[in-house]
């Protein structure tokens, strides 16, 4: 009786170590780019940033992704702050953060060279305001990388991102980003 | 009892579970703080200049900033009665002093600038951020830069014919020292040495003139703000004799309240300043006017700034 308890706790033990170490991905350099301009064409209000951090968990295919806010630069320091201090309020709202299931995904797929198109549903929250999200994803593996790629659009009035009438006319109602999200995979 | 001790693994593992899947937020959370953490302080104001000083921000890096800065007339003259109005408080006296200011930020903490300064004076100036206000694994209260500034007047004015050139130069040094104590006020501190090539003659002569500033800025809203400045001149302002024998004496006090409109495009700074001045040396070398009977004057800044490096990259 006793060696089965021992067994049974052993196994239990092996169980919380496999399920917390195992099976998670993180990463610290991934991309997001926006271009809020009408035409796309021209980036004088792109930014991008390269310091989001993502966090993949392959058994129950959760994933999460932060942003800090003042990571992201623009080529004019202006509207950098502009950004920070108007619009995204970045000192009292400092991260913007995803978190949610990848539909589709499976862990095999990590092994397996290709290109996998999924789906990614959950919620995003910025600037104070959480909101449902759904996006098509496109999973590249590559050997030892797995890339996440994801083009989206988001409307500022949504995450309640006041845009003054002046600038307005100059922007693109639903602004469209991009994001490359990529893990090296061990 | 084996039932037990099943129930009791199937039990545990559907705690372990829960516990194991957490919070993915929790998670993230803790790995980007992981993250070696700087939150460096930005916006402590608004512009490069607080009104006539020099603020602790640069122009950003690898952009272009065009400044244009006019300092009217006197407000109120006080002999000149009825014409003050036709004057329009100044506005229309006929004397402004102009200063166009070209500056560039190779990187964060380096700005070189050049000025047409006015009454045919040139400025150059090299700025060094030393210090960011930051927290996180450092925690730097203030932030600190250090300028240098060069003058030369090459005004054909009786008093500089005939001198060597080196005679026509004088030169700033300042210290500021800035902290933003909330989202809406910053107040910056700032020790000024001014060394005149020219010295003149007299008992109490001396190249080096001392001043300190301080100066503020309250927000009112995320694009308004109130400013105020103040500067006191140490030395070299009571009973300076000059050259051919004048005495003269300078108010050691320049007090400016000015207020910061943020278009979108341009940064404006209109303001009221004890002073008609239009470059800092003069202003805290040289200003005739005395704060305390009322003499001000209008003026403004517009700034406006052009991203020359590309920095953001498309993937």
């Amino acid at each position: 009786m006793k060696k089965l308890l021992i067994f049974a706790t052993g196994l239990l033990l092996m169980a919380i170590s496999f399920q917390v170490q195992g099976q998670t991905y993180k990463t610290r350099d991934g991309y997001v780019y926006f271009n809020p301009n009408k035409d796309q064409d021209h980036k004088d209000y792109a930014a991008a940033t390269k310091e989001g951090t993502g966090v993949l968990r392959v058994e129950t295919a959760d994933v999460a992704f932060l942003v800090q806010m003042k990571t992201f630069h623009f080529n004019n320091a202006l509207l950098e702050e502009h950004f920070n201090e108007n619009y995204l309020h970045s000192d009292k709202y400092p991260n913007a953060t995803y978190k949610g299931k990848l539909i589709g995904f499976t862990k095999d797929m990590l092994t397996k060279d290709g290109v996998y198109n999924l789906t990614s549903e959950g919620q995003v929250t910025m600037h104070g305001v959480t909101k449902d999200f759904k996006s098509p994803v496109k999973l590249t593996v590559s050997g030892k990388t797995a890339t996440f790629e994801c083009e989206f659009k988001i409307k500022a009035e949504d995450y309640k991102i006041d845009i003054p009438g002046i600038v307005k006319p100059k922007l693109a109602d639903f602004t469209p980003l991009k994001a490359n999200i990529k893990f090296q995979l061990n | 009892m084996k039932k037990i001790i099943a129930l009791t693994i199937i039990g545990c593992c559907m705690l372990l579970r829960v516990v194991a899947q957490g919070d993915l937020l929790d998670e993230i959370n803790k790995e980007d703080s992981a993250k070696p953490q700087r939150n460096f302080t930005t916006a402590t104001f608004k512009a490069t200049r607080i009104i006539n000083m020099q603020s602790v921000e640069l122009t950003g890096a690898g952009n272009l900033q065009f400044m244009i800065t006019h300092h009217f007339g006197l407000l109120w003259n006080k002999d000149a009665g009825a014409q003050n109005l036709v004057q329009m408080f100044g506005l229309n006296a006929g004397i402004a002093k102009t200063y166009l200011a070209l500056d560039y930020s190779f990187n964060r903490w380096f700005n070189v600038g050049l000025a047409a300064a006015g009454t045919s004076n040139f400025e150059g100036w090299m700025r060094f951020k030393l210090l960011r206000q930051q927290t996180g694994t450092y925690n730097i209260p203030v932030t600190v830069d250090w300028i240098s500034t060069a003058n030369v007047n090459s005004s054909k004015t009786a008093t500089l014919v005939g001198e060597p050139v080196w005679n026509r130069y004088s030169f700033m040094h300042q210290l500021l020292i800035a902290r933003k104590f909330s989202d809406k006020f910053s107040l910056q501190f700032m020790p000024t040495l001014v060394h005149n090539n020219v010295v003149p003659y007299g008992v109490n002569n001396s190249n080096n003139v001392w001043s300190l500033g301080v100066g503020g800025r309250y927000k009112v809203s995320d694009k308004k703000a109130i400013t105020f400045e103040y500067a006191r001149q140490l030395n070299m302002f009571d009973f300076v004799i000059m050259k051919n024998g004048t005495i003269v004496n300078y108010n050691p006090n320049l007090v400016s309240i000015g207020y910061d409109w943020d278009t979108g495009g341009h940064i404006f700074q209109l303001f009221a300043s004890s002073t008609t001045m239009s470059t800092n040396i003069e202003q805290l070398t040289r200003n005739p006017y005395n704060f305390a009977k009322g003499e001000f004057a209008l003026g403004f800044n517009i700034n406006r700034s052009f991203g020359i490096k590309k920095k953001v990259k498309e993937l």
